[in-house]
């Protein structure tokens, strides 16, 4: 059978975790051979992602049912950076737990699992049919309640987990309710049929299904009132899976809505639009509320993410070029920033509980983490001329574009009171006192070195964003 | 002009390389390398900025702009992208002298100030990234560049106000400054957004050069409303003058300048001078053809100019923190400045006096006020307090300082032939030229009233007895890295003026104007005068109460509030004592208090309510999520039920 170039890296991607699990059964529990097999994989996989040229218009199909287009390839270079930063920031996590939990096990068995939801990111991204499409969706969330759980000595974990799952089910109950009704609606279940069915008419029956879909997948994307379980979840998961879960989860969800509002509701988008705009000043407002005082580290996180999903909503309102470029940029942009926060947590909570208060007298104890923990802030509280501003940018424009002004007005004020809470964590670092009680921090080479690497590409993709109109050359869908 | 780009660069390159090269390595290291460096870095960057000056206005070229470089740093669209540029026309090329000498000299005067300081090797490199900001920002071809140079002043002023985070009112001041200054720029963002929007461009020359007629057919959805691009045009350029508005300190978002004096006194000065509140007017300016095309929006820099102005300067007479009165001194000439631009225009034609009057008024503003800064830093750093209580007799023991202060005092009041008095003059004039009588009343009014207020300043501050420890013991003295900036700032606090008038006159015109002008302005050539006698007649009342032999300076400090019918009575109806009596009971004590009232109740009452109420929800926000599983799946049922309710799906 003929294998066109473009399908090669999902097919390794694929191939990839059984690899990776599978070499484990040949070498004893402390070699280093799997996880090198895996560093090879995902950087060999990304890199190959590079390649694919970006084709414009409609995209390549292999086999009629696996649609690669321009938007399908970026997606997965994000996913990949996740999975990537997401595996080097577990590493440590089998060596010596964080945060006062034991250390984690099956490493292999691990990064096999990371490679699944990732996977499922492909898969909801190249689906051109609804079944494909709610396969994907499932592939790339039932491993992420295997990796809630995975430290299996952590109660909290469980606890996290069992909450995560359970939600997780109602929700893809109602995501099947809305895609039967969809599919009752339209008579097919290939995103083309649903697409003409649905411009050239409308019923009740739609209606309900674009209602639940948008429930269902409120739930990933952390969305007003489907976020509860993520504070909750974000705390008890071990930390490389609360980054895990913030970015890769959360990529894949928007891309599923990228999907969908784009492809087969795009005839009904401006009678969605009110309702997108809804969600998502609810939602970014809610994050930010529950960010305003809190003293967990994570907890802080998870806040943070549930009002970055509702900046990200709001870009769905623009037309395609423009939104799906704004939410990919600012995809990558949140990728790093969002990693190099959970990078300096992960340090702080191998030594120290992940809290606020840990971060005293950072600036003096570790300048450069205390230089990277505010690069990171300001960058994810949108100020320039950092990576952040301009993703932020990005996003209000594709959402004024189509004269959403109000949302947009709504959003930019409420990035004023994002400020406030970020800066509540940058005076935890600079000006608060040291405490003596705190256990002094060791960073290994990898972690510094990534840290340093996520730093610079927050600043240089801030002072030199056109490099990433590379990415957007001939960009158009 | 191609010549000039060599030497152009080196303006923001040295800056940047301070803040780099300090903050990285040198700071750490040494302290005093450090300062040698940043010193040495800004004096390239103000001798660049010189020759780049002299060579553009000796130029045949003189007022027309030129982009000396400009590339394409984020495209939207194939025709539309962000830019990087340098711009140089009159007024870049003005701000760029100011805001490199200012920060040199600062960057001098910050040797002795900070000297003994644990870091101040990090403020050095953060003054540096200060004035950088400020230069990018003056540089800008467009709105993007502008902006996004605007949240680095913001985020550098933030340090440095919070400089000294070991003192808790200087941390919740540089947090205040920033939220605050960053919740006007929001606003500013919304109007890039609408306004590149319907034009397409975030460039200056295209702003600048819009006629609102093309844009009236056109209609554009806000969400709330439909309007005509015209319209969205006009909220837009009111949105964009917000982020102004609280840079600038105008009423109500004035707040946070005041208690921004909590930094080091450096840093004080030349936020007040040069970088950060000038901003605000430096926008309004460049943008001003596009400000006079869109309906009334200058009308309302006028009024909010105005009224700051006066606002200010009533405050001002009541305060004894000499730091704080120059703050409100600041925020009074800012108003000046703002009202200026906005009384060119008159019905629906436009005057280019008041243009010419403002950045006359920026350019002399920054040399008097950042002396006066320094000044009141020397003070402070030699009696060890801010309050003019304890000081008093400084004549005898700093002469050099005492004499820079009486140039920049007489330049702030508007006295021939000093500095001030040219710009405030064209100014006022310009109220009146644009048939502005109110606010040329106002503005007479205030000049009597700065006059007032900075005499009482100098005479308690240098006049008299002492009135404190230190100085009566004779431990005060000059230093030689303080006064030496202070000294050199005199002279063009003297002379800028007269020497300016000529240039400003002359090249000083805003862009194309695309509304009618008015050719034939009223003469008032009694104008001077008038202002002048007021000044006198000021100088006089301060000179009478805080200076004069007979003056009874303790009784003028002091605070305790007695019946004025009792003083008055009790001492016999002395004339001096019945003033007071009118002076402290009336003005004093009755506007000036109803003008804190405003401020200390209303506008931080609305503050702290604001907060309070976030902060509520916030809590109800961390109260649902409280664990509870049930809860937590009840939520998805209630969440599709409400948006099936409230989504505004159409079934």
């Amino acid at each position: 059978m003929y294998i066109p170039n473009f399908i090669i890296p999902d097919l390794l991607l694929l191939l990839f975790p059984f690899i990776v699990i599978g070499s484990r059964l040949f070498c004893t529990d402390r070699s280093k051979v799997p996880w090198r097999i895996a560093n090879i994989g995902f950087i060999a996989i990304f890199v190959l992602l590079n390649f694919i040229p970006l084709s414009g218009g409609v995209g390549r199909f292999f086999i009629t049912n696996w649609h690669i287009d321009d938007f399908g390839v970026l997606m997965r270079e994000v996913l990949m950076v996740s999975a990537i930063l997401g595996i080097w920031l577990a590493k440590d996590y089998f060596e010596h737990g964080g945060d006062g939990k034991p250390a984690m096990h099956q490493i292999a068995e691990f990064i096999g699992t990371v490679a699944f939801a990732t996977f499922g990111g492909f898969t909801v991204v190249s689906a051109c049919d609804l079944l494909t499409f709610f396969l994907g969706l499932e592939i790339a969330t039932i491993p992420m309640y295997a990796l809630a759980a995975w430290n299996k000595r952590d109660q909290y974990g469980s606890e996290a987990a069992t909450k995560y799952i359970l939600m997780g089910s109602v929700a893809t109950a109602f995501e099947l309710f809305g895609f039967s009704y969809l599919y009752g609606f339209a008579g097919s279940i290939h995103f083309d049929s649903i697409q003409h069915a649905v411009a050239s008419g409308s019923s009740p029956l739609l209606w309900i299904a674009v209602l639940f879909l948008f429930a269902g997948i409120g739930f990933k994307l952390t969305l007003f009132p489907f976020y509860t379980w993520a504070p909750d979840v974000y705390e008890g998961a071990p930390t490389p899976v609360t980054a895990i879960l913030s970015v890769t989860s959360k990529a894949t969800a928007i891309a599923f809505l990228v999907v969908l509002v784009y492809g087969p509701l795009s005839p009904i988008k401006e009678q969605v639009a009110p309702f997108i705009a809804l969600l998502a000043g609810t939602t970014l407002f809610v994050g930010n509320l529950g960010a305003l005082k809190q003293s967990r580290l994570r907890r802080f996180m998870a806040y943070s993410s549930i009002a970055q999903a509702g900046y990200i909503m709001v870009a769905l309102l623009g037309d395609a070029v423009m939104g799906k470029t704004a939410i990919i940029y600012y995809l990558f942009v949140y990728a790093i920033s969002n990693y190099l926060a959970f990078f300096i947590f992960g340090i702080i909570g191998h030594h120290r509980e992940e809290t606020f208060d840990s971060l005293r007298g950072l600036s003096k104890q570790k300048p450069t983490l205390a230089i990277a923990l505010a690069v990171a802030m300001f960058s994810l509280a949108g100020i320039p001329p950092l990576a952040g501003f301009f993703g932020k940018f990005h996003l209000f424009f594709s959402g004024a574009s189509t004269g959403h002004y109000g949302i947009v007005a709504f959003a930019v004020l409420n990035n004023v009171l994002a400020l406030y809470y970020y800066l509540q964590l940058i005076k935890s670092a600079w000006i608060d006192d040291t405490d003596e009680h705190l256990n002094p921090l060791r960073m290994t080479k990898r972690q510094r070195n990534v840290i340093v690497l996520l730093t610079v590409a927050v600043i240089v993709l801030g002072v030199l964003p056109f490099l990433s109109d590379n990415i957007f050359a001939g960009f158009t869908f | 002009m191609i010549n000039d780009v060599s030497i152009s660069y080196l303006i923001f390159l040295m800056p940047l390389l301070v803040f780099a090269i300090n903050g990285l390595f040198l700071g750490r290291k040494s302290d005093k390398a450090a300062a040698a460096f940043a010193v040495a870095g800004n004096g390239i960057a103000m001798v660049s900025a010189l020759i780049v000056a002299v060579h553009y206005f000796s130029s045949t070229f003189a007022p027309q702009k030129a982009v000396l470089f400009d590339f394409p740093f984020l495209s939207f669209a194939e025709n539309f992208a962000a830019k990087i540029g340098l711009l140089i026309d009159p007024l870049s090329v003005m701000m760029l002298v100011v805001v490199t000498v200012i920060s040199f000299l600062v960057n001098i005067y910050s040797i002795g100030y900070m000297r003994g300081d644990r870091s101040a090797g990090r403020f050095f490199s953060i003054l540096s990234l200060f004035s950088f900001s400020m230069l990018g920002l003056v540089a800008a071809t467009n709105l993007f560049q502008m902006f996004i140079f605007w949240e680095l002043v913001g985020v550098s002023s933030y340090l440095l106000i919070g400089f000294w985070y070991h003192k808790p009112s200087a941390v919740s001041a540089s947090k205040q400054a920033f939220i605050l200054t960053r919740f006007a720029d929001s606003f500013f963002l919304l109007g890039i957004v609408i306004v590149s929007y319907v034009v397409q461009s975030f460039d200056f020359f295209t702003l600048n050069g819009l006629t609102l007629a093309a844009f009236k057919k056109e209609t554009i959805d806000l969400g709330l409303m439909v309007v005509s691009k015209a319209d969205a045009l006009i909220i837009g350029s009111i949105l964009i003058f917000t982020g102004g508005w609280g840079k600038s300190a105008m009423f109500p978002m004035h707040i946070w300048l005041p208690n921004a004096m909590e930094g080091p006194t450096p840093v004080s000065s030349i936020i007040h001078s040069a970088t950060m509140v000038v901003a605000g007017v430096y926008l309004v300016a460049r943008l001003f053809p596009f400000f006079a095309v869109c309906g009334n929006s200058l009308t309302l820099i006028m009024w909010v100019g105005a009224f700051t102005m006066i606002f200010a300067a009533v405050i001002a007479c009541t305060q004894k923190d000499i730091k704080r009165i120059l703050a409100y001194s600041t925020l009074s000439q800012l108003g000046y400045m703002m009202f200026a631009l906005g009384a060119c225009k008159t019905g629906d034609a436009v005057i280019a006096t008041g243009w010419t009057a403002s950045t006359f008024h920026i350019f002399t503003h920054a040399f008097f006020k950042c002396a006066l800064f320094l000044i009141a830093g020397s003070l402070i750093h030699q009696v060890h307090t801010n309050d003019l209580d304890a000081m008093g007799g400084l004549r005898k023991k700093m002469p050099l300082t005492y004499w820079s202060s009486l140039i920049c005092v007489l330049a702030i009041a508007g006295i021939p032939p000093f500095s001030g008095f040219f710009s405030k003059d064209e100014i006022i004039l310009a109220a009146f030229q644009g048939h502005h009588y109110v606010v040329f009343g106002l503005a007479i009014l205030t000049s009597g009233l700065t006059t007032f207020y900075m005499f009482r300043l100098f005479f308690l501050a240098f006049h008299g007895a002492p009135r404190s420890e230190s100085v009566k013991q004779g431990h005060v003295h000059e230093d030689f890295f303080m006064t030496l900036p202070i000294v050199i700032l005199a002279v063009p606090a003297l002379l800028s003026g007269l020497l300016g008038k000529g240039i400003f006159e002359h090249y000083f015109v805003p862009g194309r104007l695309r509304v009618p002008q008015l050719v034939l302005l009223p003469h008032a050539e009694w104008i001077p005068y008038v202002a002048v006698a007021v000044a006198a007649v000021a100088l006089l009342i301060a000179w009478f109460f805080y200076a004069s032999p007979k003056a009874k300076v303790e009784r003028a400090l002091d605070e305790s509030n007695r019946s004025a019918l009792y003083k008055v009575v009790y001492h016999k109806f002395y004339f001096d004592e019945m003033y007071y009596a009118v002076v402290r009971q009336f003005v004093i004590g009755g506007i000036a208090r109803v003008a804190r009232f405003i401020q200390d109740y209303i506008i931080e009452g609305i503050l702290a309510f604001c907060i309070w109420f976030i902060h509520k929800l916030g809590d109800l926000v961390r109260y649902a999520q409280g664990g509870n599983l049930s809860f937590y799946l009840g939520t998805l049922i209630i969440g599709v039920l409400l948006w099936r309710f409230l989504g505004q799906l159409p079934f």
